[in-house]
């Protein structure tokens, strides 16, 4: 038994579940639910489709390459059942997979945070150009002005003293 | 000569259905329309080609028979002799040579009637003449008739004879009859020769092959041989004796011990020494049948001086009995060798040998060495070999495994796993986990290359990769960004308010609505600016407001110009109008003028705008190009 990977999006395919189509050259292919299917019949692109995961490491949105990456490998040669394999490389397995996923949200956060700094710039801008929405320009002038006089009488009257 | 195929000799047909068979022939395939009046030479080739016709066919099928049937002089004298016995030599040899002469007399009559038919001058003439030449060709071969019919019988009975190849090993069973020779081959090979309690119940030659030492033998069955001279023997005996004669085989001369076939040991000792000069160079063997009934030991005085005196002739007697099958074996295997060495010893004297002598050569290795250098026979073989000879149980079978667990049984293929610990055989193995194949990370370093890749995890760790940036924002950027989104909301805001205008409506001008006081404040205490105290600003002072009462003065010219015009003018709407009452009758009458203006949506009196609500090319027409959704 064998968890496939859908050919158009990536996801599992577990048994029983979705559809597998084989073509005149004995290519086989998995699709994990109509969706795909009817997206592969219509000739898509999985690269070129936004949702996909194919998509999504063609374009730098995900981490393609990575040690951890490496672990999971479809292989040809079949190797002889062993307990003490089996059980080495289930506990193995588990870690590998923490490793995987930390390694992947930090690559995802690295590339959100180039935004902070866009957003601080255009905040800036924002402001510059429209705080007369909020501010009037001559907001606090008439009581500097007051202030001002009322400083100028003051050193007037010190002088005249 | 080379394949004694009698099968395929073609059927002979009686002398009646010959005739009409090649009349109707020639009736079908010749040209049937023929007319008085055609030109003579067409005439005559038309009987002329009837006459040839009925002669070619008549030629072909008496040469086929003739060639069919086998020339006695060419063949095998085995079966040149079998064929005398059973069918008469001269019989056979007049009956074709009178299909011969048939023949040729056939051929004369349609020469010399060809010939006349030269010379007929009408086409009653030719007729007749053809007539004539199909009558005596017809007659000739009714005569024949005797001779068609038993060469017909001869090809019948000659397609039934057995194959038996002269030049083979053979073994030829004799002795008399009721002894037991059916039964021994029926025995030895899968002939199923019939076997019954009284005498001559096989009546012809039988043929049956067995195999020993990968080779095919022969075994021919003989009907029984009677004590008489030889001009005595009726056809079936002679049958036996011509087998006797012409085979090179090895010769098994059967004899009954128990007498049960009705003639004494002394008698077919007789018979025995009246056909010896028949086994003359061939291999013999006599066979003590029945032995189950009476072994030799148990014969009386004479009967066995009779037997060893033939065992001291050199002759090998074996005792055997078809029904115990006990000896057959070993008659067989004795036979055999016999005539196979005896063969070997024909063909060493013969003069074909030294051809195929001179061409092989043995070759023997010398010896290199002392060194002994047995054939290896690996220990499985020989454990195989002594296991074939004893009766070893047989491994246990899945068969019988199940059959002896009933219910319970499962298939369990698992327990033939070739595994490095064979304990582990039982374990339930785990394929996924968590929407992973397990045996995606099956890897005989995976515990390596764990270690590497958690070194490399704590490296990074301790570079601080992981470490959450707390962004320490100073407080102008918290400011600024409080300040963006405040500024965000309100042209929000703005945006809705605008879109909620009334654009298709009358476009008032700004001034036309009031503006209140209250939110004028508001608005502009919102955008930061000081709106305390503006009582006497000039928004709040009401500069020509409506005044309750005004008193009518006379007219006086005012004093200066400029006075008079600073003084404020009263509006429009309140000049000569008296009171109250009649400015605001003054103003319902105006309202009321304008109803119905405002009702036809007219911009002012001047507007005698006619529209067109139901435009002609839009109400007018059948449906053409366009939808129907709606009716």
């Amino acid at each position: 038994m064998r968890i496939e990977k859908c050919y158009f999006c990536s996801a599992p395919v577990y048994p029983g579940h979705g559809m597998a189509f084989v073509r005149n050259d004995c290519k086989v292919f998995q699709f994990c639910r109509s969706k795909c299917h009817k997206s592969f019949k219509k000739k898509r692109n999985p690269r070129k489709t936004r949702w996909t995961k194919s998509f999504r490491k063609a374009s730098g949105k995900e981490l393609t390459v990575d040690n951890s990456l490496e672990f999971e490998k479809r292989r040809n040669i079949p190797v002889k059942y062993n307990r003490e394999l089996w059980s080495k490389t289930v506990v193995a397995m588990k870690k590998v997979e923490a490793i995987k996923q930390k390694r992947q949200a930090r690559f995802i956060m690295n590339r959100l945070k180039k935004c902070k700094e866009l957003e601080k710039a255009a905040d800036i801008t924002e402001i510059k150009k429209n705080i007369h929405l909020i501010k009037a320009p001559h907001a606090g002038q008439a009581k500097q002005l007051e202030d001002k006089m009322v400083q100028k009488l003051a050193e007037d009257v010190e002088m005249d003293e | 000569m080379a394949l004694y195929n009698f099968k395929k000799i073609m059927v002979v047909p009686t002398a009646k259905d010959f005739i009409d068979l090649t009349l109707s022939k020639t009736q079908r395939k010749t040209p049937t329309v023929v007319h008085k009046h055609y030109q003579i030479h067409r005439i005559r080739h038309f009987y002329m080609r009837k006459v040839k016709f009925t002669q070619q066919n008549y030629h072909d099928r008496l040469s086929q028979i003739l060639t069919d049937f086998p020339k006695l002089d060419d063949i095998h004298p085995f079966y040149a002799d079998l064929m005398n016995v059973l069918y008469d030599k001269d019989h056979y040899k007049l009956a074709l040579g009178q299909i011969n002469i048939a023949k040729n007399l056939i051929d004369n009559v349609a020469k010399d009637y060809v010939r006349l038919m030269k010379y007929g001058d009408s086409l009653y003439r030719c007729k007749q003449l053809k007539r004539a030449a199909l009558g005596r060709m017809c007659t000739i071969l009714k005569r024949q008739k005797q001779s068609l019919e038993y060469l017909e019988q001869v090809r019948q009975h000659l397609s039934r004879l057995p194959t038996i190849d002269p030049n083979t090993r053979t073994l030829l069973l004799c002795g008399y009859p009721n002894v037991g020779k059916s039964s021994f081959i029926n025995k030895v090979t899968r002939a199923d020769v019939e076997v019954q309690p009284y005498a001559f119940t096989t009546k012809s030659l039988f043929v049956g092959h067995m195999d020993y030492k990968y080779l095919r033998w022969q075994v021919v069955d003989t009907p029984g041989i009677l004590d008489h001279p030889l001009e005595e023997r009726n056809t079936i005996e002679m049958q036996a004796i011509t087998a006797l004669a012409h085979l090179r085989a090895a010769v098994l001369y059967i004899m009954d011990l128990s007498e049960q076939c009705g003639h004494t040991l002394s008698q077919q000792l007789e018979l025995f020494n009246n056909i010896r000069p028949l086994f003359a160079n061939k291999p013999l063997i006599v066979m003590a049948n029945k032995c189950d009934v009476r072994k030799i030991s148990e014969l009386s005085e004479e009967n066995q001086k009779i037997i060893s005196d033939l065992i001291a002739e050199e002759i090998t007697v074996i005792e055997t009995s078809s029904l115990t099958e006990e000896g057959v074996m070993l008659v067989k295997t004795e036979a055999c060798d016999q005539l196979l060495a005896h063969r070997v010893d024909s063909k060493m004297k013969g003069k074909k040998v030294h051809d195929v002598l001179n061409r092989l050569h043995l070759a023997m290795p010398n010896k290199r060495d002392q060194k002994e250098r047995p054939p290896f026979i690996p220990d499985g073989a020989l454990v195989r070999k002594k296991a074939m000879e004893t009766d070893a149980p047989k491994r246990k079978l899945e068969r019988d495994l199940e059959v002896e667990l009933g219910d319970d049984y499962t298939l369990d293929l698992q327990k033939y796993w070739d595994l490095m610990n064979p304990d582990e055989r039982q374990d339930r193995v785990p394929e996924i986990w968590e929407g992973h194949n397990i045996a995606d990370y099956i890897d005989p370093e995976i515990m390596k290359r764990l270690e590497d890749l958690e070194r490399e995890e704590e490296l990074r760790e301790k570079a601080g990769e992981y470490d959450s940036e707390e962004e320490t924002e100073d407080e102008e950027m918290q400011e600024i960004r409080q300040l963006a989104n405040q500024i965000r909301e309100k042209r929000k805001l703005k945006i809705l308010e605008s879109r909620e205008k009334d654009t298709k409506g009358p476009r008032m001008p700004r001034t036309a609505k009031k503006v209140e006081r209250g939110t004028l404040e508001k608005d502009m205490s919102d955008l930061g600016l000081d709106m305390t105290d503006k009582d006497d600003s000039h928004y709040a002072r009401r500069s020509r407001s409506l005044v309750r009462k005004r008193k009518r003065e006379v007219s006086a010219p005012p004093t200066s110009r400029t006075r008079s015009q600073s003084a404020s003018r009263p509006p429009r709407d309140q000049s000569g109008v008296r009171d109250v009452k009649m400015f605001k009758k003054a103003k319902l009458m105006m309202k009321n003028s304008q109803k119905e203006m405002n009702r036809q949506g007219k911009k002012g009196e001047a507007d005698r705008h006619v529209f067109d609500l139901k435009p002609k090319h839009l109400f007018s027409g059948k449906r053409k190009s366009g939808s129907t959704s709606r009716r």
